[in-house]
This record gives C-alpha cells, structure tokens and sequence, in this order.
C-alpha cells in the first residue's frame, strides 16, 4: 500500500489573511439585509407563534385522534396493535367487554403519553380498524405537568380531523 | 425388531413403527402437518381433512391421522399438488369463519390464523353479508366462553367432555353449515376439567372467561412451573408479564404435556389458582407489631434462635421446597432444636378425585416424608406444650388457633398476610411460590424442578436466602 500526499488547503496568503473571505462573507449578508429592508413579504422565518403556519400538509403526523363511527360510538376494539408496533411503548391499552351491541370489545382504557411518543405513525398504519389517526394537524402540544401530557381516551375522542385538511 | 420398518418421507429414507399413526410420526420428526380435529390425547376423528398428504399408490391425498405407516410407504407432505388441496380446505374452513380476530383472545395462539395468515387468504371470495351468522359471547358456565361463528367443529371439546371426563354437556346441533357447538338445552358445564377445552380448542371458538380482554397472548413471558394445589404437582406453564410502570404479574396457567404426572390436562382449580399467589401478601417485617427493616428482624431472630436452641420447635410444611427443608433440617440436626412438619389442614378429601385431584393440598409432602421430617401428631402436641419458642415457617396451621402460642415466643416466616401474624413476636416475608426457585416430589415421587421467571420490583426474599443470613449472623454471635 502506497502513500498518497493529499495537498492542504488554505496555506496561500490570501488564505492566511482572512479578510478576503470575511469581505466576500459579509457582501452576501449585506444582499439579503438590503433585500429584506425593501420587501419583507418573502421572509422565511415567521414570527411564530403570533404568526401560524398555513402550509402543513394532509400527510403531516400531528397529536393522535381516536374516531368514531357512524353511530357516533368509538371504533377501536382494544386489539392492541397499536401497542404491538409502539417502538416507544408509549400506549395504555385496558380492554372490557363492549356490552351496547356494536362490537363485542372495546378500551376500558386508552392512554396515549405523548412525551414517550416519537410520532412515527406505526399505531396509525397498524389499526385494522382505521380507529386511531393522526390528522389533527396539532403539531404544538403545552403543558406545565407531566400528567396533562397523558391523553386519555375521551381526549383522544374529542380530537377531530384539522379542518385545513381536504376532505377525503 | 420386525415391528420397525423403512418409509420414505419427503425423498428422505426413514425408519418408523409399524401401525403408528402417520401424522404422530410427523410430529415427532418437525414436520409441521396443518391439522384441527387431531390431537394426541383425544385420537383420530378425521373430520377437519386438514393433514392430508400425499401417498404414492394412493388415488387421492390421505389424512395423515387416520393412516397407519406401512413398509415401503412414500410420503409427500410438501408440492404443488397437496398444497392446493390443503389451500382449498382451508378457504372451505373460513367460508363462515368471521375473520374477527381483533377482538378474539385466541388471536397469536390460534392456528386457524396462523394458517390463514400464511395462505394469505385476505380478500374473501364470499360476501360477508352472506356468510352465516351465530351466537358470540355465549357463556357456557365453568369460565368458557362459546362463539360459534368461530368454530371450525373439528369436535375436540364434544370428544373431550365424551372421552376424557365422560360428563357429556357438549354436542353438535343442526345441519350442514348452521352446525353449531353447545351444551344441551337447558345444560351448562359442570365438569371441574372444562377449562381445558379452552387450550383443546384450536380456534377461538372457546376462549377463557377468566383471561377474556386480559391481555394479548404475545405480550405474555411464560416459564415451566408446577401447579401447587395438590400433591399431584400438574406440569404447567406460567404465563406472566411484568407492563411498563407496573409489577410483574400472572395472567394464567396452561397445562404442560407431561406423560410422567399430568398428561395434557389440570383441573379448574389448579388452573386458577394463579389468583391465589399475589393475594393477600406479606411485605413488610415488624417485631412486637411494629414494622422494621428486614435486617433487624433477621437480627431478632438470629438472637432467639442461638439463645435458646433446645427450647425451640421448627413447625415446615409441605409448601417448602426439597432444597429448602434439607437447609432447615441440617439446621436443626447441628444445633440440637426440634423439626415437625405437622400439617394436617392441608389434606381435603373431598377435592379429590379419580382424575388427576389428589386429597393432599399441598405439593411437596413427599419431599418432607422423603427427609424424615416428623409429622406425627402425637410426637407435635408433646413438643408444642413442652417448647417455648415456635417458629413457623409457611404453614398455615395456627390459623384458627392462636391460643396455642400463649406463653410463647412466636416467629413466623410466612408470604401470606395471616391472622398469626397478630400473636407472632417476629414476622419476617418470604418469597411466594412461584417466586423462588426448587424442586418438589409429588405423590407418585416424581420430583419437578422449578426456575421462577418473575421479576418483581421489590423482590421479597427467598427462604433460603434468609435463613443463610440468620445462620451467618447466629455464627457471628456464637
């Protein structure tokens, strides 16, 4: 095996000196500033959060939603696959026995904590039942306590699809 | 050695017994052979078509269950041809079947699954609203849930209740494809074996009122163990699961095959008596009713123990593992206290039967017989009014008879929360169980080992680990 010299960069004068290439630094800067103080209906950066962004998309995995159907009863059945495919173990599932007549089981339980949960969207592709989405569009979620990061199910239920999304 | 002869299976040459059952045989070599209707314990039906293979000089494929191997044989279990003929029985058995498996408990255990997952028979060539409709949810009684749109009537369970505890609840009712499974009119289960028709069933057609909605059965960890609720000692498994943020806990026991003890089968009440390891527990040690460190009772102990060794009566019991009373034995053999292992409330003639129940409720008297431990009565009532000190050690015998510790210093090892613990001078907890390792001789000297898998977040200490404790802190003293 040879050696092969690969030759340093940056050891010219110009190089050493620096101010050659703050110059050209700080002429790119001094662009956009220009451009920015004439018109600043392009700005990239919103001032959020007075601002909102308008462009999240149908396809954006926001805070989790249980639905319901027709008859307006919740669909899940407490199958679990959603907690199977969590790679955060981040679902509390408890099943009971659905006694209205829709379904023969349904959550008891159904605790989603949002802190362990990594938004991948597993739970979302597992359910065979299409009961959990996550087309709420909320991509900010506060609280000042641990527990309020815990949705339950009636808050997972009270979660409706984003409105700026299409309908379909 | 004429019983033995050559067949081939799959191209590969084999030698097999003369007249065994072809699938047996199959089993024994791995070869997983589809089936519903067979099993070992309950023989041939040949109603579910499931294990059919191909014989060469045979015209069609034959049920692998209902062939004797004979010399010269060539079998195919594997080609094109039988698996399309395997395939389309399959699609026959799921013509009805409601695909429901979200909400089944037997879904992860279930071959009618397994099957069909690998078949992949996803989109259905009947239309779901023309398939046949039958009852769900139907509690037969004895903890066994009945759903008949599951059921692929292979029969086990009607063969069960005829065969095995011949108390026949169970039959197969109308025609063609509105047959159904259920008990007869006005009937419910009543045989204290029904729950194993729960493990019999391949499907989810019976499922176990007890475990429905508990858990999802690939979430459980399993361990083999004993049953402890007679000196049977039925081989089972423990199904257990330590959930995020929670303890470790036991969901339900399933019978082990075990051709030495128990066959294929326990009882309903070995079966649930998981429920009994976790209640009522004793976690905390005190002396004189007051709670302290686990150290300081062992302390306490030691200090009573060394003090007066020959005023001292060591009450074991059957509960205690081989390992566990060969320790307190040498124990007692080296410093001159006195041994019983007198425990007459465990035995219970009426749980008895011809089956598998035995009358002795506790799992290891056989171990203690085989130590020469005393359980004489005569010889225990002379030494209890002549010793002043009575350590108990997980025997439940003064429960109702606590006046007998008047005037006298009381130490009581015990995982159970007990009304003695109120006259004891020492309590000190031990680990369950299921929660230590052992082994244990039942009634027919069969002795079984157990290597606990549960993990508990604050383990209580075994036995054996704390009287090697007292034993080092007696040898500190002396």
């Amino acid at each position: 095996m040879g050696i092969k010299t690969v030759k340093r960069h940056g050891d010219t004068l110009r190089d050493k000196l620096y101010i050659p290439a703050i110059v050209s630094g700080m002429k790119t800067t001094m662009r956009h500033f220009v451009t920015n103080i004439k018109d600043n209906s392009n700005l990239i950066t919103k001032s959020y959060p007075e601002v909102q962004p308008t462009d999240i998309t149908d396809r954006y995995r926001g805070v989790h939603r249980l639905t319901k159907r027709e008859d307006d009863s919740i669909s899940c059945v407490a199958c679990y696959m959603c907690a199977t495919a969590c790679p955060a173990d981040c679902m509390f599932i408890e099943a009971t026995e659905r006694t209205d007549g829709v379904d023969e089981k349904m959550p008891a339980v159904f605790n989603i904590d949002l802190l362990e949960c990594v938004f991948c969207g597993y739970c979302v592709e597992a359910c065979p039942c299409d009961a959990i989405r996550m087309d709420t569009g909320i991509f900010s979620f506060v609280a000042d306590q641990r527990k309020d990061f815990i949705l339950s199910k009636e808050a997972l239920l009270a979660n409706t699809r984003s409105k700026d999304f299409s309908d379909d | 050695m004429s019983n033995i002869v050559n067949i081939v299976i799959d191209g590969k040459e084999v030698e097999a017994e003369k007249g065994a059952v072809l699938i047996d045989y199959l089993f024994k070599q791995d070869i997983d052979i589809p089936h519903f209707c067979y099993h070992p314990a309950l023989g041939t039906d040949g109603n579910c078509r499931m294990c059919m293979v191909e014989i060469e000089g045979s015209k069609r494929p034959q049920i692998s269950c209902d062939t004797p191997v004979k010399e010269g044989m060539v079998v195919r279990t594997q080609g094109e041809n039988i698996e399309q003929v395997r395939r389309d029985i399959l699609e026959l058995e799921l013509i009805n079947h409601p695909v429901d498996c979200p909400t089944c408990d037997q879904a992860g255990e279930c071959k009618l699954q397994d099957y069909y997952m690998a078949g992949g028979f996803y989109e259905s060539r009947l239309e779901a609203e023309s398939k046949v409709k039958a009852k769900k949810a139907v509690d037969l009684g004895k903890n066994v849930m009945l759903d008949q749109e599951r059921c692929v009537l292979c029969t086990r369970c009607t063969r069960f209740t005829d065969e095995i505890t011949h108390t026949n609840e169970l039959g197969i009712f109308s025609r063609a494809d509105h047959s159904v499974i259920s008990t007869f009119p006005g009937q419910e289960l009543e045989s204290d074996y029904s729950m194993n028709i729960v493990d019999l069933c391949p499907v989810g057609a019976l499922t176990s009122k007890d475990f429905r909605f508990n858990q999802r059965v690939w979430f459980l960890e399993s361990f083999e163990a004993i049953c402890s609720g007679c000196s049977k000692g039925c081989s089972i498994h423990v199904d257990h699961k330590k959930e995020k943020y929670k303890d470790d806990q036991i969901f339900r026991f399933r019978p082990r095959e075990d051709h030495d003890v128990n066959g294929y089968f326990i009882c309903d009440d070995g079966r649930l008596s998981y429920k009994d390891e976790n209640d009522n527990r004793l976690n905390d040690a005190s002396i004189n009713q007051e709670t302290v460190s686990t150290k300081e009772a062992l302390t306490n102990i030691a200090d009573v123990l060394t003090a007066n060794p020959n005023d001292t009566l060591l009450l074991v019991s059957p509960f205690l593992s081989n390992e566990e009373l060969a320790l307190i034995k040498e124990y007692t053999l080296n410093n001159g206290t006195t041994l019983s292992g007198y425990s007459p409330q465990y035995y219970d003639e009426s749980f008895a039967d011809d089956m598998l129940r035995t009358s002795d409720r506790s799992p290891n008297r056989a171990g203690m017989m085989a130590l020469r431990i005393n359980e004489n009565e005569k010889d225990f009532n002379e030494l209890l009014s002549q010793k002043k000190v009575i350590v108990v050690i997980e025997n439940s015998y003064f429960e109702d008879k606590a006046e007998l510790f008047k005037d006298k210093k009381v130490i009581l090892f015990s995982s159970k929360d007990t009304k003695v613990k109120e006259f004891a001078n020492t309590v000190l907890p031990v680990a369950s169980f299921l929660e230590k390792d052992g082994s244990y001789t039942n009634s027919e000297s069969v002795t079984q080992h157990i290597k606990s898998g549960i993990r508990k977040n604050a383990p209580v200490g075994t036995l054996t680990s704390l009287w090697k404790a007292i034993e080092s802190l007696s040898k500190e003293k002396a």
